[in-house]
């Protein structure tokens, strides 16, 4: 499939689908559309964040945390009353850890669609590479391990319960670097890929990942890894953060001309429906 | 940092004549502000669970530290407001001194600040000790790595105003909004934890 280099100033949308019923549209969009593996990306970040809030929030039933100031009968308790949950919930985080790889390849392209050097992408996509370990996959193996080992000493399956919220919690400069990275790029950039104003909400995103670092040090209090500042706080931002770039992402990709230029703006609303239905038909 | 080579120039001109800056900084303001509402709704609420051990540890700081730091932040925010209107009117030179005094009174709040950290951790108060202290670590220490990141924005302020090819009025005024946003925010610290009993 070539793609058209030149700048253009209208958005690039796929010539329309012949009629027909949906699922010979999907083929068509499937084979023959230009933006079918941003929007492939795109589909990937949206049902991972849906499983992964499902999975952590009811299925596994780990957040929001437990208090770090539990004693060992009561961790103990506690991984028995999840067991199922833990060991159905977990198996399927494993499952789909891959996908962490297209989602950040979508945001290390919107960095390479700005008029930023290329370093901007390659350093997010490094760092971002990482972003699964601390972000779901040490704890993953840790609450997997004391779930399928209830015969241990109670203590060391109370030190797997530490384990697990700290690297999940304690562990957030990786997401700190990563939302930097993707600010400097959006402040720096004069494409209009994003709005500034997401480069600010970055940093905010990025502070508050600093705020949970005392939460190695303390059992309870707002700053405990289930407290108040350190954990509830921060997750509203969190959500808001991913909601927001999420939306971003799929309006970039709308205006994407796979030009070198500033990004065109969506046409106007009556133009953009037929735009729209173009492009979600897949 | 421009954001003039877009193609929205004239939403943005709209958008313009309403606040000063970029808009976008003014959704950060916002954003912060609705963020720090959030840390001081804790402490507030934490301190309603203990008052007793709140007010001894209020009595400990030193309320001529927190008055010193707050003069040298309104100061600063003076100097920014001053260095934007000389900009304005296009007296660069002038907007310029005002931008590295607004500097040099961010040195003073920090330098203070820092001593007055020493002074309490010499004292036996640390992060650790109570309730009162780790809000008053967490919420000096969040919003010192704001006039730290404040620096930066004045750094492109003085680059803006430097030389006669850039001088981007918007800039300029975006820079301030973000030193201004850090003053605001340190009044509501110091009235929280030094003033309220």
């Amino acid at each position: 499939m070539s793609l058209p280099k030149m700048k253009t100033t209208e958005p690039l949308t796929a010539p329309d689908p012949p009629a027909g019923s949906w699922v010979s549209r999907l083929a068509w969009n499937f084979r023959h559309h230009p933006k079918r593996e941003l929007w492939f990306a795109w589909w990937v970040m949206v049902i991972f964040y849906q499983l992964y809030g499902v999975l952590f929030f009811f299925v596994t039933r780990v957040q929001p945390p437990p208090s770090p100031a539990w004693d060992t009968p009561t961790v103990t308790q506690w991984f028995s009353d999840r067991h199922l949950g833990i060991l159905a919930g977990f198996g399927v985080v494993f499952l789909i850890t891959g996908m962490c790889a297209p989602m950040n390849a979508l945001l290390a392209y919107s960095m390479r669609r700005m008029s930023v050097s290329r370093l901007f992408a390659y350093s997010y996509l490094i760092i971002y590479s990482l972003s699964a370990i601390p972000g779901m996959l040490v704890m993953a193996i840790a609450m997997t391990v004391a779930a399928l080992r209830p015969d241990r000493d109670p203590e060391l399956i109370h030190w797997l319960y530490d384990f697990a919220f700290l690297s999940f919690s304690g562990t957030m400069g990786v997401f700190m670097i990563g939302s930097l990275v993707w600010m400097v790029a959006i402040l720096l950039d004069k494409n209009c890929v994003f709005p500034k104003w997401f480069g600010y909400l970055s940093l905010c995103n990025a502070l508050t990942e600093v705020v949970v670092a005392p939460a190695w040090i303390f059992h309870r209090g707002a700053f405990a890894w289930n407290g108040a500042i350190a954990w509830w706080i921060n997750m509203v931002v969190f959500v808001t953060y991913t909601g927001v770039f999420i939306v971003l992402l799929r309006k970039m990709i709308q205006r994407e001309d796979f030009g070198a230029g500033p990004l065109p703006d969506l046409p106007d609303k009556g133009v953009a429906d037929h735009s729209d239905a173009a492009e979600a038909v897949r | 940092m421009t954001n003039r080579a877009g193609s929205r120039p004239q939403l943005e001109e709209k958008l313009t004549k309403f606040v000063p800056g970029q808009p976008d900084m003014w959704m950060f303001v916002l954003f912060e502000s609705l963020l720090f509402t959030g840390y001081f709704s804790v402490y507030l609420v934490s301190r309603t669970q203990n008052e007793e051990l709140y007010l001894q540890s209020q009595a400990a700081l030193d309320l001529r530290f927190g008055v010193f730091n707050t003069i040298a932040l309104l100061l600063s925010s003076w100097a920014i407001a001053r260095c934007v209107q000389a900009s304005r009117e296009g007296a660069y030179r002038s907007a310029l001194i005002n931008a590295f005094l607004t500097v040099s009174f961010g040195v003073v709040f920090l330098t203070s600040k820092v001593l007055e950290w020493v002074n309490e951790i010499q004292m036996g108060n640390t992060f650790t000790s109570d309730e009162f202290f780790q809000h008053y670590f967490f919420l000096t220490s969040i919003h010192c790595i704001h006039v730290l990141i404040g620096f930066i924005g004045l750094g492109v302020v003085v680059y803006q105003l430097w030389s006669p090819v850039r001088r981007s009025q918007q800039l300029v005024e975006t820079g301030a909004t973000y030193w201004h946003t850090v003053d605001f925010l340190w009044v509501l610290i110091f009235a929280l934890l030094y003033v309220v009993r």
